[in-house]
């Protein structure tokens, strides 16, 4: 197989000009995991537009706007992102000290109590990332790892759930750590008073010298199901809590994607025709994966070869129009599709027709 | 080659065919590069793995030849039967042998007690070679084509070829052993077993298993930061040793979480293996699912009913072979689907699992011939199955 280009050509038009204010919603399932295409819409947004691109037209997707991205991983690490992008030729740890990048980890500390964070991790990273950095202009605009500046002037200021977290919720190297804390809407408050935080921070810092007014941001939230599969109607968090949190999100961002589950035991067993008794979990998943699917733009769905497995098959991408599609008069250079993707050892990925 | 001049001696040409073996060849480095026992970098991208203590399973986690490092394996299993319980205590024994941290969650030390006593490098014990090198030449050479399951790509085993072979034999003294056998009659007596660490699943004014996660941190934040841990959940869930709480999704899954937070800081060198019983979680249940997702390799046993008297002599393919005792599905490889999955050789494969004395080998499971078809099965007698041979003639 020759190797591919980084964004397979038949993937670009979905990944790479997501329309202002706009949902994305993908969907995977246990034997197909999306992260790949998260690192594609990832390069897609930072990476350089390479001669190849130019020359297929795809360049002008920019529009001389900066693009900026805010990843907030819920099931997987820093680490991994890294690497992973590395494979794709996207330097994530540089990015972010360019200010073009930021990733919030909602892993490590989701759960544990801040007194309990023994990360000998962050703290080596953070010395040589910020030592290999020539002194820039943006630097002066934020002093100090510390607090983030752009908290004060927050709206909805919920002193009661983060008043614990503020003295351990500190930027470690170019990480940020989500902790959940309390019940209810006054713990995602407290999550989006963070996400936001870093997000209007990203924004604000502008790159070196060209003057671009214009930023976009696009919000990556990976996996926010875990928050609503962990917590539960008994803390008080339910699908509609978590829809408007997403929304909220979205209301401070150019473009969201994000990414759900979407097995089947999580989606169906809510219908009322299913064999055996649903319980909140599956309602609530289904209630929530549904409800953002109808709000989206766009939902890509991977999921497993129907007829097994095969050797040179991952799996089945469908790309199809969300709800929301149409809303506004975005002219959509793309169209509903379904093909097979094949993810390669070394990390390339090859999209294409069934047959071909 | 015609790039190359032609009055330049044949020198280069050596060179070359050594460097192409070599990137054939896996690079299998025998030194790890902080040199610890029971660790050794993955032939797929060089991250460490360590040895679940049952050779096959090694060779099917997606061509890593082990565990990854920071990884956790999910092991279902339906029925009443403990498969999976002796999938468990190799693991445990394995790191038991490797001077590993092990930590057992829920279990009296008991259980410690009855792990399966060491019989040697898992290389040099395998008494059945010389014979099945025999079998290979007769019957099973449908197997061969399957991608040497026995030897795998991470070569846990000797590869094939008899020139290699006694090359790699030699090699095996020197190595050291990565992957040991162990009897599941004898008992295992090692200086380091009373390493095991237990945690008990004591009540406290906590819940359960947020108690349980502490104390396990507390654990491997006190050993040196070089010690592999590994950890050991016998039957998660089962309620003759957890209490019904625990099944709530906003204590599980939380745990789950934070275990897998734990093992993905990277100065933690941890793995982990969990057993849950399907029959009282069934797979089609959104809890279930959540923890397969927590999971980075989920793997389910389905024991036949009555693998000794119904199965027992249609279910092999030849009289030799021991008969199968149930169907093994891959549902998550790790590190291969987090990727995205689906290059691996291994996958889509039907496997078939058979637990002896010595060994719970994993291997590809074929239909036998049905019960009244003679013809069939005195094909399958005589070497010439017609499965293999159909297949080559559509391809």
């Amino acid at each position: 197989m020759p190797t591919q280009p980084p964004l397979p050509p038949l993937l670009t038009p979905y990944v790479s000009s997501l329309p202002p204010s706009s949902l994305t919603v993908l969907s995977s399932v246990l034997g197909a995991t999306g992260n790949w295409l998260v690192l594609r819409f990832l390069h897609a947004a930072l990476g350089q537009p390479s001669t190849s691109d130019a020359a297929l037209g795809f360049s002008e997707t920019n529009n001389g706007k900066k693009r900026k991205v805010v990843l907030v991983s819920f099931l997987r690490g820093w680490e991994f992102w890294r690497t992973e992008a590395k494979r794709l030729g996207l330097d994530l740890a540089r990015l972010t000290d360019k200010r073009q990048f930021a990733f919030i980890d909602g892993l490590s500390e989701l759960f544990s109590v801040p007194t309990a964070t023994p990360t000998q991790t962050s703290p080596s990273h953070n010395p040589q990332l910020r030592g290999a950095v020539p002194p820039r202009t943006v630097l002066p605009l934020r002093p100090q790892p510390g607090p983030v500046p752009a908290r004060g002037p927050q709206p909805a200021p919920r002193p009661v759930a983060t008043a614990p977290n503020t003295p351990t919720s500190r930027e470690i190297g170019p990480v940020k750590r989500l902790h959940l804390s309390g019940n209810g809407n006054a713990a995602l408050d407290a999550l989006e008073k963070d996400i936001t935080a870093v997000i209007n921070d990203l924004k604000k810092s502008m790159t070196t010298g060209d003057g671009q007014e214009e930023t976009e941001v696009l919000l990556v939230i990976d996996q926010p199901d875990l928050l609503l599969a962990a917590t539960g109607p008994g803390r008080g968090i339910g699908a509609t809590e978590m829809g408007d949190w997403v929304m909220g999100l979205q209301q401070h961002v150019h473009a969201t994607l994000l990414t759900v589950s979407a097995d089947s035991p999580l989606i169906h067993n809510a219908s009322t025709f299913a064999h055996q008794p649903t319980t909140p979990l599956e309602t609530e998943h289904a209630a929530f994966s549904i409800g953002s699917a109808h709000r989206a733009h766009m939902v890509m769905q991977l999921r497993n070869l129907e007829t097994g497995a095969a050797r040179d098959v991952s799996g089945v991408l469908r790309v199809s129009k969300g709800g929301a599609w149409g809303q506004d008069d975005v002219d959509d250079h793309w169209e509903e599709k379904e093909v097979l993707y094949f993810v390669q050892r070394d990390g390339g990925v090859s999209v294409f027709g069934r047959g071909e | 080659m015609s790039f190359r001049k032609r009055n330049v001696g044949l020198s280069a040409g050596v060179d070359r065919a050594g460097t192409v073996n070599g990137t054939a060849q896996p690079p299998r480095a025998p030194a790890t590069p902080e040199s610890i026992p029971g660790v050794r970098p993955s032939p797929d991208d060089g991250k460490p793995t360590t040895s679940t203590g049952t050779p096959s399973l090694d060779n099917l986690l997606a061509g890593h030849g082990g565990l990854p490092l920071g990884k956790v394996l999910l092991v279902e299993e339906n029925g009443t039967t403990d498969f999976a319980g002796a999938l468990l205590r190799y693991y445990a024994a394995e790191g038991v042998v490797q001077d590993q941290k092990v930590h057992v969650v829920g279990m009296p030390e008991q259980w410690g007690r009855s792990l399966p006593g060491l019989l040697g490098p898992a290389d040099s014990v395998d008494d059945k070679k010389d014979k099945r090198k025999g079998d290979r030449m007769k019957i099973a050479w449908r197997y061969e084509r399957l991608g040497e399951f026995g030897a795998g790509i991470a070569g846990s085993r000797a590869p094939a070829g008899d020139q290699s072979q006694s090359a790699a034999d030699g090699d095996v003294d020197k190595r050291p052993a990565f992957c040991h056998a162990f009897d599941l009659t004898k008992r295992l007596t090692h200086p380091s077993i009373t390493n095991l660490n237990y945690i008990p699943l004591a009540p406290s004014n906590e819940p359960l298993l947020t108690s349980t996660l502490k104390r396990l941190q507390a654990v491997i934040a006190a050993c040196p930061p070089n010690t592999v841990h590994r950890i050991v959940l016998p039957s998660l869930l089962n309620p003759a040793i957890y209490p019904p709480e625990t099944s709530q999704p906003d204590n599980l899954l939380p745990f789950m979480h934070s275990l897998r937070a734990l093992m993905s800081t990277s100065s933690a060198r941890i793995t982990a293996m969990i057993t849950i019983p399907l029959s009282l979680f069934p797979r089609s249940a959104g809890l279930v699912r959540w923890m397969e997702l927590l999971s980075d390799g989920v793997i389910e046993l389905c024991p036949f009913p009555h693998s000794s008297d119904a199965l027992g002599s249609s279910g092999a393919a030849t009289s030799q072979e021991e008969p199968p005792q149930g169907m093994l599905k891959v549902h998550r490889l790790p590190v291969l689907h987090e990727r995205g999955g689906g290059s691996d050789q291994n996958i889509g494969q039907d496997w078939a699992f058979t637990l002896s004395r010595r060994k719970f080998e994993i291997k590809p499971f074929s239909l036998p011939p049905a019960e009244g078809d003679k013809e069939g099965q005195e094909g399958a007698g005589a070497a010439s199955g017609g499965m293999p041979k159909k297949a080559e003639l559509e391809f």
